[in-house]
């Protein structure tokens, strides 16, 4: 008997099989449908929408990469991600610390805040005031600075459930052998706590990199634009090129699919564990 | 003594300095826009810089609770058909996918990189994707509908901008309580099933008796988190609809009245956003109630 019958016969194999299947369609149906028309003329795609392309053409990831301005807009993403997803992890770190070793008092009280962060979305009508007024608005700076405080609720409560975990004659340690405070946190702990750092850096950083709000909101000069918005204009101006918009979200897409499947396994587990807590 | 006393001066002065930074950030772009939302309805602000604003009293909330309540009205039903669709799905969906994908097999794996993917793309890509696969003339997805002689125009018609909307919304977030259900369901030890499997229970009596039951804390959590966050965000409306062919939720109505136009009206914008605000918190408040009373009568 091959696995096939055996497969066949057991029906709760069979629906589990049927169950996957089905879900793993779902999702990469509509992946798949995009990558197909990126790789077809305007042409092919109006004859035969549905059809793969005779003879499939790479000429659109050109074409789109030069029209929607893709490069300059990359660079931007890949700053306003990198740059507020680092901060953001820096400054949980040194909020974490003290809250994980009760170096102040309301500690917990102080944790719960954040908790509550987590749940609670930013009002963004109060900030694009509050980044006028602190000329925060159409610019590089002001748009990363506005971009760390979103990742600091989950970056403090990851690496404040990490703290936790680090025994505390460590830090007496370090600090008898006259280890100054910032050494300590950046050269011993975040060493250990890489694992919960790489977490809290990667949803800040998709966070950043995939928002489309923020773009439309705080800024106006396209040379500042990220991919997102970027992309957004694109479909507005082009509601019809519909290849070449398809060939433009695969572009956008490569970098964060890639830097996923590096970090899926952690990112899926600290994630599944998680709910734990 | 309280414990900082045991670091040195110096570090104790790195430490508060640290501290206040990180929490500086939190007070000016967290708490303090959270709390100006209320002080801004009071206001004209308009999305023209360079004119000044001042207070105008309730006068924002009188305009909506007069001349702008049927469209008021409609936005909150819009909302909570939402809201209701998108909590409903999401978590039954949710629980289907984490029973099939809470293994560690190679298959498994590879599903939940596919269900969680579209989280990683984020909503611009995703909600382009949806708009292209439901193209009314050429798209897949309006051929399938095709072939069983429905015909519309999708994310462009009354009768269907919502499901699929609702649908958009469920496909991009699933991931996301799919993954926390893994852990739930993980969670719960092993021999309660081998128990169960040696008196002979079905399969579907192991989910009502013990799963459903066990996993009453974490499915507290999910509800919760998702009646927030559909009430809440828009960002995926923005993108497939904006608001129009009756998806105009509060969310992206207050959006669209404080951004929506060129000369912006940020103060009604701020009304809308508090009625939003005070309406989530009327909800989710007792909803955390029952939802707690019920594990605590599942879980005896």
């Amino acid at each position: 008997m091959t696995s096939n019958d055996m497969v066949l016969r057991n029906p709760r194999r069979m629906s589990r099989l049927a169950g996957g299947v089905l879900i793993g369609l779902l999702f990469a149906v509509p992946l798949l449908y995009i990558l197909m028309i990126s790789l077809e003329t305007a042409g092919q795609y109006t004859a035969h929408p549905l059809a793969p392309p005779a003879s499939p053409s790479v000429k659109n990831f050109s074409d789109a990469w030069t029209q929607a301005d893709l490069g300059r807009q990359l660079i931007n993403t890949i700053i306003y991600a990198t740059v507020s997803a680092a901060l953001s992890v820096g400054l949980s770190l040194l909020i974490a610390f003290p809250i994980a070793r009760k170096l102040i008092r309301g500690a917990s009280w102080l944790h719960r805040v954040f908790v509550i962060g987590i749940c609670v979305p930013l009002p963004v009508i109060p900030l694009f005031i509050e980044a006028n007024d602190l000329h925060l608005y159409d610019n590089r700076i002001g748009y990363i600075l506005l971009h760390i405080e979103p990742g600091l609720p989950l970056g403090v409560i990851l690496l404040t459930a990490f703290l936790t975990t680090v025994p505390k004659e460590l830090d007496e340690a370090a600090f008898m052998d006259g280890c100054s405070y910032l050494r300590y946190l950046f050269s011993i702990v975040v060493p250990l706590a890489w694992p919960s750092i790489i977490i809290a850096f990667l949803y800040s950083f998709l966070a950043v990199w995939n928002n489309i709000i923020g773009p439309i909101v705080f800024l106006a000069n396209p040379d500042l634009f990220p991919v997102t918005r970027g992309v957004y204009n694109f479909y507005g101006t082009n509601t019809t090129a519909y290849t070449l918009l398809a060939a433009a979200i695969v572009i956008v897409s490569i970098p964060v699919l890639v830097l996923f499947l590096l970090s899926q396994r952690q990112l899926l587990r600290a994630s599944i564990s998680g709910v734990s807590r | 003594m309280t414990a900082s006393q045991r670091l040195s001066r110096p570090s104790r002065i790195a430490m508060w300095v640290g501290l206040g930074l990180g929490l500086a950030f939190v007070v000016v772009f967290g708490v303090v826009p959270t709390l100006a939302n209320v002080v801004v309805s009071f206001t004209d602000y308009s999305g023209v810089s360079g004119i000044p604003a001042s207070f105008i009293g309730v006068t924002n909330y009188t305009t909506l609770f007069t001349t702008q309540r049927p469209a008021l009205l409609s936005s909150v039903l819009d909302t909570v058909y939402f809201v209701v669709g998108v909590t409903v799905v999401q978590n039954a969906v949710a629980m289907l996918f984490a029973h099939r994908l809470r293994k560690d097999s190679r298959h498994a794996t590879l599903l939940r990189i596919l269900v969680f993917a579209p989280l990683v793309l984020g909503v611009t890509v995703v909600g382009i994707v949806w708009l292209l696969f439901f193209e009314p003339a050429s798209g897949p997805g309006s051929a399938i509908f095709g072939a069983f002689g429905v015909h519309s125009a999708f994310f462009g018609s009354n009768a269907t901008a919502m499901p699929l909307l609702i649908a958009a919304q469920v496909w991009y977030d699933v991931g996301f309580t799919t993954v926390i259900f893994i852990g739930g369901l993980n969670a719960i030890p092993r021999e309660i099933y081998e128990a169960a499997s040696l008196d002979g229970v079905t399969t579907w009596r192991r989910f009502t008796a013990i799963t459903w039951p066990l996993m009453a804390p974490v499915v507290s959590v999910t509800i919760l988190l998702t009646v927030i966050t559909s009430s809440t965000t828009f960002n995926l409306i923005y993108i497939l609809t904006d608001g129009q062919f009756g998806t105009n939720t509060l969310g992206i109505l207050a959006f669209n009245t404080a951004f929506g136009s060129s000369t912006g009206d940020l103060g009604q914008g701020a009304a809308v956003s508090t009625v939003l605000l005070v309406l989530t918190v009327l909800v989710a408040v007792p909803l955390a109630g029952l939802l707690q009373y019920r594990e605590r009568r599942l879980l005896g």
